[in-house]
């Protein structure tokens, strides 16, 4: 999930039946989502102002009295009062059929009788939010990265660093070369399937040199192999990731590159990184 | 005493019964002209009489009576109520002219709750679940031209239970039936409101003392009404399992017993009056065996702890509903055999009446056609299957004896932790029950959301576009029609002996008299239940939730 939504959970009315509303409170958590229950007997008035109070993305009413259909639409109207008309709210409970699509032309976007799964419910939620949020669906290509490509350790001096791993650690140099599009000096190290690769600033304006004034010298970057590296940054925007690279840009080795955004990512560097057969054989 | 010489006496004073209350057969055999004995098991050299004991006889693991439905059936009581009195009184003469042999009256909520129908919280509530009452003019029109020395009424009411008799009781005296004649049950059952049903009002504390002082009151004036019905029905339809709902259940009763005979009342004065009330789902041995153990656990209970002498208080005699929330919105008819098995287990668990659902109450209120249904339903288990014909007739089955056996030991460690946090109210005030119940729910959502168990046409077996049933529809203008008649009776009352009476129900309330005779005579003055509850939540507090 790209944003954490946060829901409010209410039961209007006098209606003491809150097995539903715990039950999709407990699914709608372990869905990621952040929910409030407001406990038994509320009026609509207390549902609007705990909604707008809260700051809530969502609201699920829950009501097994019969009583929806008055007390529906009138949260409706309070949110609508207080300007809170872009909150998304769903109903659920024992609804008849033939009130559906009274409650659906009062602004409840959805009312999902039992027997409802409660992932539906949860998806239904997150899909609404992310449509008002401008955020498209999430779309999965079906292809997940297929290895870690290498992992980048940022170094303030390559010929300080090697030693360490080909001597001490008894591992390959494989190659050093420039890479010009990061302003940086790269010693790859043959480790297993993958590689360790060190990463030099060649400028005082290179993200490495940045990087290193930062946070000092250590793990920088963990590059993911995919194949097919423009379809992933689109799909990785689809699904709102903020891209440092909008599009592939050359890096080491003659692959293509983009960096994500940590600030999408929980914090970690992650770059999308292709190399063509060929290169790789030409390497 | 010797196990022959037990049989023998049992079957001596079985004789003796019967000539009061003789069964409803000369003879009882079976298609092929096999002879239908009474009881079975006995003959054999390992009875396990102390388990087991006899029908009627401590413990009652085979039924509270000796000849159980070969006497009578149980009593079929559809709970039934909605929208006005008026409305729920022809529906109530319609049952009745149907063959229901009780009544049970389904009250709305904020009549539940103790508010008037013009409050602004019974917004939209008004008639929706059950009947509006207001005061006894409703309660009047409910009950007209239903003679209550012969029909016994179930009230589901809890919270303002002493109003609804108050009420019931001041009716009768103008229909010229005495209230010892009355018969019938309030629901009364506070302590599952709080982890349950949600219709509380007060606090524990203050809530207790209703009860206790309708304990003393009926003892007294009303000695045929069971004065509580302890139920387990509503625990299971949050989510319990049935180890739960008869733990929860019982540990509830236990904390109604220690109330009263705190409040000075003797255990074999009030204990002959309490009545329990169980849910019956689908698991069908389980819920068979479910009942036995709850009248085995309950007998010793009263026996052994609290010494009850008197073997009707050792005697749990019970009402049991189908399982509501068993029943599924989609492919409605489907629940007609839902409620089928349900009912079915609940007769062969000995329960004493039956409420069976209607096929349409995932959906809505049931129209008078579901109603009809459910109601043969009970009709054709008890005329057609012949299950009424021998006593407990799963008695011995190695396998419901070990459920029953093993549902007592599970609901017995339960008991054992509620008692160490110092009882069922201590418990509800800590939310355990709630806890409990709520993380049985989410994992059994869990298991049919991944399909381990299955729902019939609804995760499995599932049709596309189903066809959408009739269904019933309350009067929307009910509230309004509510309000004028609320007013309309404020109007033309005696306002000064209405003010007069609130004021010395709060001053009783201050105290520690019994409310009970003060609300009987409120509700004669006219007083309406939302006055009454208003002056006793002035007095005592409002629950809010753990």
């Amino acid at each position: 999930m790209k944003k954490t939504i946060r829901v409010l959970i209410a039961k209007p009315g006098l209606d003491g039946h809150d097995r539903g509303a715990l039950v999709v409170s407990q699914a709608l958590r372990d869905y990621g989502m952040e929910v409030i229950y407001t406990g038994l007997r509320q009026t609509p008035e207390q549902i609007a102002a705990a909604a707008v109070q809260e700051d809530v993305d969502a609201i699920g009413l829950s009501c097994l009295s019969g009583a929806h259909n008055e007390l529906f639409p009138e949260v409706m109207r309070l949110l609508h009062e207080k300007g809170a008309d872009d909150i998304i709210v769903v109903g659920g409970g024992v609804i008849p059929w033939e009130d559906i699509p009274f409650l659906e032309s009062k602004g409840i976007q959805k009312v999902f009788t039992p027997g409802t799964p409660t992932i539906e419910t949860a998806k239904f939620i997150e899909q609404a939010v992310y449509k008002r949020d401008g955020i498209t669906e999430v779309v999965f290509s079906g292809v997940a990265p297929e290895r870690i490509d290498h992992i980048g350790i940022a170094v303030k001096s390559l010929d300080e660093a090697l030693p360490f791993y080909v001597n001490v650690l008894g591992l390959t140099l494989e190659a050093i070369e420039e890479v010009p599009s990061q302003k940086v000096k790269v010693a790859f190290i043959k480790i297993g399937e993958t590689r360790l690769e060190l990463l030099e600033a060649l400028t005082s304006e290179s993200p490495v040199a940045q990087f290193i004034e930062k946070r000092g010298q250590g793990v920088h970057h963990v590059a993911l192999g995919v194949t097919n590296i423009q379809d992933r940054i689109d799909e990785m925007k689809a699904n709102g990731i903020k891209m440092i690279h909008d599009a592939a840009v050359p890096g080491a080795g003659g692959a293509s590159v983009a960096f994500m955004h940590p600030s999408s990512t929980h914090k970690v560097l992650f770059e999308l990184c292709e190399k063509t057969k060929s290169k790789e054989e030409a390497k | 005493m010797d196990k022959q010489q037990r049989i023998k006496e049992w079957q001596e004073k079985t004789a003796r019964s019967m000539n009061r209350f003789p069964e409803r057969k000369e003879r009882f055999h079976t298609s092929s002209d096999i002879e239908i004995d009474r009881l079975y098991g006995t003959e054999d050299e390992h009875y396990p009489m102390e388990s087991l004991g006899l029908p009627g006889e401590y413990p009652y693991t085979r039924g509270s009576q000796s000849t159980m439905y070969r006497a009578r059936f149980w009593t079929m009581r559809q709970y039934a109520g909605f929208g006005s009195a008026e409305e729920t009184n022809k529906r109530f003469r319609y049952l009745l002219d149907q063959g229901q042999t009780g009544l049970s009256v389904a009250f709305d909520l904020p009549t539940q709750i103790g508010y008037d129908s013009d409050h602004s919280m019974s917004r939209g509530e008004v008639g929706k679940v059950g009947v509006a009452i207001d005061s006894i003019e409703d309660m009047e029109a409910l009950l007209k031209d239903i003679p209550l020395d012969k029909v016994s009424t179930s009230m589901t009411i809890n919270a303002p239970a002493s109003v609804l008799l108050a009420m019931y009781i001041a009716v009768a005296e103008k229909q010229g039936v005495a209230p010892e004649k009355l018969s019938g049950t309030i629901q009364n059952d506070i302590l599952k409101e709080y982890i349950a049903r949600g219709t509380y009002i007060f606090p524990p504390k203050p809530s207790m003392r209703l009860i206790t002082d309708i304990f003393g009151y009926c003892q007294e004036f009303v000695p045929k009404w069971n004065t509580i019905s302890i139920s387990g029905y509503h625990i299971r339809e949050a989510g319990a399992n049935a180890a739960q709902e008869l733990a929860f259940t019982i540990a509830n009763g236990l904390a109604y017993v220690d109330a009263a005979i705190e409040a000075g009342l003797h255990i074999d004065d009030f204990a002959p009056r309490l009545a329990f009330f169980f849910n019956a789902h689908n698991q069908f041995f389980e819920e068979v065996a479910k009942f036995r153990a709850a009248r085995r656990m309950w007998a010793k209970l009263m026996k052994e702890h609290y010494g009850a002498k008197n073997p009707k208080s050792w005697q749990l005699r019970f009402h049991t509903q189908t399982g509501g929330s068993t029943l599924t919105a989609q492919q409605p008819d489907n629940n007609i055999v839902r409620v089928t098995t349900q009912a079915l287990s609940a007769v062969l668990g000995g329960t004493q009446s039956l409420h069976t659902n209607s096929r349409d109450e995932a959906l809505a209120l049931p129209t008078e056609d579901s109603a009809r249904i459910a109601l043969r339903t009970q009709q054709i288990l008890a005329h057609e299957t012949g299950v009424a014909d021998t006593v407990d007739p799963l008695a011995g089955s190695y396998y419901v004896e070990h459920l029953t056996d093993e549902l007592e030991r599970r609901a017995n460690e339960y008991i054992e932790k509620i008692k160490q946090m110092g009882g069922a109210v201590a418990a509800v005030e800590q939310g355990y029950m709630q806890r409990e119940i709520h993380h049985t729910s989410y994992e059994t959502q869990k298991k049919i959301e991944s399909g381990q168990e299955i729902i019939v046409g609804m995760n499995k077996f599932s049709i596309e576009n189903e066809a959408q049933p009739e269904l019933l529809r309350v009067d929307p203008t009910l509230g309004e029609k509510q309000k004028e008649k609320l007013q309309a009776l404020k109007v033309k009352r005696d306002q000064n002996r209405v003010s007069a009476q609130l004021e010395s129900l709060r001053n009783a309330a201050k105290g520690d008299d019994n409310l009970m005779p003060i609300i009987v005579e409120c509700v004669k003055s006219y007083c309406t239940i939302g006055e009454i509850c208003g002056v006793l939540r002035e007095e005592f507090g409002e629950y809010t939730g753990v």
